[in-house]
């Protein structure tokens, strides 16, 4: 066995005019030949999967078990499986939109006919894979590769507490069982943590991680519409597929039917609910060009390989630049001219510092749960949320840490139950703070990149530690030209038309509920109802829903992101005309502070006064437990008061959840009937009949 | 949690843990372990040493034919499975010692010698294993007086500083288990079946979580019952402990009879028996095979419980020549 038997199964699968690049021989050899540890990291396109490909077929040639390919990919590609075909091994995934497959993959394991098999990192603790697929692997396993190493590090941009149970197998594993890491994306201190975790006989092999045809820029656009309107106006220019990136999965949906309804053929594409979303297929039909523009959150993963995406825009910024790097390097693999633009606007640090404050679950969470699970020798999941207040998105994050820290555990054996396992817990204070402290700096250093004169691509491989790079003269500042920020106003009239259409409206209620006011007609007089109103988000729902839910029920505070997120909505786009010239909010006998303590904040972002004119003279019960409109309308009536002098000019009148809408209707007209202007409801959530 | 080479390789050659229906390989026992076990011994060889060793290698260096070398190589090529397995039981609570780990129980390689389980699955406090203290056995079936003197010596052990042995069953086990363990005592369960369930019951997971409580098996933790493996782990019950108490025993069967028959045979230790009026006949029997008598209601108070034990036990002339008891 030696390099020129591996060269030709290379050409086998690449061409016969092709040779190893550099550093891919010495992997393979490593692995294959010395049975060692390994750890590539080079830029993606550079073939990383060509070195495990053939690192496989040399152990199966040495009778080794199959491959073990843990990877975030759903599925390796369709070109990628014809490579592996071309030197005679038979690649398979597991995932949970292959269902139907599984029965044939169990039989070739069976037959030991599988040669490599990708799975999840999740999948390692899955019920199935433990019960069905390690029994079926009758040829036992001869090579464990990693992909996307760099999330077993919590000093890396990515890091992925699944890969923590990946670091423990490998840990357990005798010597003599090759293991191959492989990254595109890891600075020398990702690669340090890696080596002092997977063993210090880690050969690292590195090379360059410049990407050679890429231009890239950074235009600054403060509002959502005027990206929107950029979007439209200039992806037509050019004639390739692309990628546009956004931070939320309601930006995807809101920018795919914007595109769509400027003509666009672009689709949405995010991690979805319950797997809902056939992402391999969207997948397959962008890679066979069937789909021009793919609309995706980073769930559009990691190894993602089309090699002739012309343009990957990001509607927004993420979170840092090696997570930049990573999802602009999916341009232009295989052309000579791609582009890399990054949109970014006013909202972008507050959806990021979003993602950073709610990335750990409190330590409430993890000890309410706890507590439940330890009274009882297991619960389902509905047992467990009927004793832990919080959204179920917050208690699976808490289980997913719980379990990896082997404090809980879940089995399948008559139901699927979590249950606490004797292994002590605490909550790990210090890395949390350590890693939304590395979030931050990561977000500091977006900034200096947006922000950032000279040579872009520099700015990009310096921060992966990548020294040698020259100035790579293609990017806007090398170049010194590039796409403009100038919109079509028509364009920019039509987004913000397109935005508000989709802002969640609170509708004024025009009937009082029958027999409610004996002196009053049922109509609510014209000149005392409510104006047009806005909420922020749905209640619960993820992103800013959530964080109010946590608010309400958690923190007892809601924080200055959502103080920020409501200014942003209120003076951007939703623009009430006139504009409210004061501020009061909805009173609570039992939480005085929470709403009116958000009101004040939000006063001051708005720069208009606070006015508490509303009072309650005794607490009301909370209005979902009122079960028909007069029961609401009167509950709300019977304990408001209001004082006699109040402002007469326009307010925002503020409350943290419209339910029945039926409180806001009846401070409001409490509100015209004392001589104030019109009436703007606001609300930081309405309630979703799925979250009260 | 890490693994030594020689535990690892132990735990290939000699455990369950990955060996699934359709394996083709079957795991040694112990009589086979054995004889690898001295062959390494001889060639100056660790169990470690065979890790990452081809057929070939190994059919050389041990001297073994091409069946055997074929064996071994199959049961240690399945590192990469078993690691999996083994993360999956340590992030449960469950973890391994190995007739290589030098905390291994010195009790059993002294008392059982080549007898000794090769590998051992535990949960909690490792270092109760070999403590001084008692094991309390008796059948599932037992009258109030039985219940009572169960209840008593689990008491005692706890407020006197000795561990409490038992086999985990229904019963006397659990009775004198849970008297222990109440007053803060130490337990420690040799158990036959089912340690991954053991170890969700709320009551011994608070145990183990105190430090106050070690289960412990021979098999592996998904083991359903058996009645083989439950009389084949009764010697593991009474060779860790100083002193063993019969509580009630059935004539002629039972597992209670068979491991106190074979204790008194082997003499790991002295074997009192519960002795009172109402007594089931196989306390009988057994006091007339060699058992010591311990009256009921007890003899002396129980802070000086272990006084007396090792006053009676030292009257026997044939006991007091067994080694290692203090």
């Amino acid at each position: 066995m030696n390099k020129n038997h591996a060269l030709e199964l290379l050409q086998k699968m690449i061409g016969e005019d092709k040779t190893f690049r550099p550093g891919q021989w010495e992997a393979i050899e490593a692995v294959a030949v010395k049975k060692q540890r390994a750890l590539v990291v080079q830029r993606t396109g550079w073939g990383k999967s060509l070195v495990y490909f053939i690192a496989t077929k040399l152990l199966r040639e040495q009778n080794a078990g199959l491959t073990l390919l843990i990877s975030p990919l759903l599925s390796l590609m369709r070109n990628q499986v014809e490579m592996a075909t071309k030197i005679g091994l038979s690649a398979y995934s597991i995932n949970s939109a292959n269902r139907n497959e599984w029965d044939d993959i169990e039989n070739a394991l069976l037959k030991d006919e599988c040669d490599i098999i990708l799975i999840s990192p999740e999948r390692l603790n899955n019920e199935y894979f433990l019960k069905k697929v390690l029994p079926s692997i009758s040829g036992q396993i001869g090579l464990f590769v990693v992909d996307e190493a760099h999330c077993i590090s919590d000093w890396g941009h990515d890091f992925r507490p699944d890969y923590r149970r990946i670091v423990r197998i490998l840990q357990l594993l005798p010597k003599g069982l090759p293991v191959l890491g492989t990254t595109a994306t890891a600075n020398d201190r990702v690669v340090k943590d890696v080596q002092l975790q997977l063993g210090p006989d880690l050969h690292v092999y590195r090379g360059p991680l410049a990407r050679e045809s890429l231009r890239l820029q950074n235009l600054y656009l403060a509002k959502k519409s005027e990206r929107l309107a950029w979007l439209a106006g200039n992806l037509n220019k050019f004639k390739g597929s692309g990628i546009v990136y956004c931070s939320t999965v309601a930006d995807v949906e809101q920018v795919a039917e914007w595109l769509q309804s400027n003509g666009y053929q672009a689709e949405a594409y995010h991690a979805g609910k319950d797997g809902e979303m056939d992402r391999v297929a969207l997948e397959q039909a962008f890679i066979n060009n069937e789909i021009r523009i793919l609309v995706a959150t980073v769930a559009l993963g990691m190894g993602f390989d089309k090699p002739d995406i012309e343009f990957v825009v990001h509607f927004q910024k993420p979170g840092s630049v090696v997570a930049y790097y990573q999802q602009v390097g999916r341009a232009g693999r295989a052309l000579n001219k791609s582009y890399g633009i990054l949109l970014n606007g006013i909202e972008d640090d507050n959806i990021q510092n979003y993602f950073i404050d709610t990335a750990f679950p409190s330590e409430d969470v993890f000890l309410d749960i706890l507590h439940a699970l330890e009274k009882s020798e297991g619960l389902s999941m509905a047992e467990l949320m009927s004793e832990v207040n919080t959204s179920n998105s917050m208690a699976e994050k808490a289980l997913k840490i719980l379990e990896l820290e082997g404090a809980v555990q879940q089995t399948n054996e008559d139901r699927k139950i979590y249950f606490r396992t004797v292994n002590p817990w605490e909550v790990n204070r210090e890395q949390i703070k350590r890693i939304q402290t590395l979030r931050r700096e990561e977000l500091a250093q977006m900034q200096d990149y947006v922000s950032h004169t000279g040579c872009l691509m520099q700015f990009l491989l310096g921060a992966l530690d990548d020294y040698d790079s020259k100035p790579c003269g293609r990017c806007a500042n090398c170049q010194g030209k590039g796409f403009t920020t100038e919109l079509n106003p028509d364009l920019l009239c039509k987004a913000e038309h397109f935005l508000k259409s989709i802002e969640i409206p609170i509708t004024p209620r025009k009937r009082f509920p029958a027999g409610l006011l004996l002196d009053q007609k049922i109509i609510i007089p014209p000149e005392w109802q409510n104006a047009d109103g806005r909420s922020l988000s749905f209640y619960g729902h993820a992103g800013w829903g959530e964080m109010v839910q946590a608010g309400k029920y958690v923190d007892d505070y809601f924080s200055d992101d959502l103080v920020n997120a409501a200014a942003q909505l209120i003076k951007n786009s939703w623009t009430p005309d006139p504009f409210p010239a004061w501020i009061c909010s909805i009173p609570s006998l039992s939480r005085p502070k929470l709403v009116s303590g958000f009101a004040k904040r939000l006063s001051k972002e708005l720069d208009i006064p606070y006015m508490p004119v509303l009072h309650r003279v005794r607490e009301t019960e909370e209005q979902k437990m009122m079960q028909n409109s007069f029961m609401q309308a009167k509950n709300v009536l019977d304990t408001l008061h209001i004082d006699s002098q109040i402002p007469s000019g326009p307010v925002l009148l503020v409350d943290d959840i419209i339910d029945s809408g039926w409180t806001l209707t009846m401070a409001g007209y409490l509100l015209r009937k004392n001589g104030s202007g019109l009436v703007y409801p606001f609300t930081l959530a309405k309630a979703s009949k799925r979250s009260l | 949690m890490s693994i030594t080479q020689d535990s690892q390789a132990i735990l290939l050659l000699c455990s369950y843990l990955g060996i699934y229906a359709s394996s083709e390989v079957k795991p040694l026992n112990l009589r086979q372990w054995n004889s690898l076990a001295r062959r390494l011994q001889d060639l100056s060889m660790r169990p470690g040493d065979l890790l990452g060793l081809s057929v070939a290698e190994i059919q050389e260096k041990l001297s073994v034919s091409a069946d055997e070398a074929h064996r071994y190589s199959g049961l240690l090529a399945r590192s990469g499975i078993l690691a999996i397995e083994l993360e999956r039981l340590n992030s449960s609570g469950i973890q391994v010692l190995t007739r290589a780990d030098d905390d291994y129980p010195a009790k059993y390689r002294e008392r059982l010698k080549e007898s000794a389980p090769s590998v051992l699955f535990f949960a909690g406090e490792k270092a109760l294993l070999g403590q001084p203290g008692i094991a309390v056995v008796g059948s599932r079936n037992l009258n109030e007086t039985g219940a009572e003197a169960a209840e008593f010596v689990g008491n005692t052990c706890g407020v006197s500083g000795l561990v409490l042995y038992s086999g985990g069953a229904r019963g006397v086990d659990t009775i004198s288990m849970r008297a222990a363990l109440q007053v803060r005592g130490t337990s420690v369960g040799v158990i036959a079946d089912s340690l991954e369930k053991a170890i969700r019951d709320p009551e011994n997971r608070f145990a183990i979580q105190r430090g106050d409580l070690c289960l412990v098996t021979p098999y592996s933790p998904n083991t359903p019952f058996s009645i083989g493996n439950a009389m084949g782990r009764n010697k593991l019950i009474y060779t860790l402990a100083d002193y063993a108490l019969i509580v009630a025993s059935d004539v002629g069967k039972g597992g209670t009879w068979a491991g106190a028959t074979e204790a008194l045979k082997a003499k790991w230790l002295p074997v009192f028996v519960l002795k009172h009026e109402l007594m089931p006949e196989g306390n009988n029997k057994l006091l007339e095979n060699g058992g010591l008598a311990f009256p009921y209601p007890p003899p002396v108070d129980p802070m000086i419980l272990k006084d007396w034990l090792k006053e009676e036990a030292g009257k026997i002339k044939p006991k007091a020549e067994q080694l290692s008891f203090f």
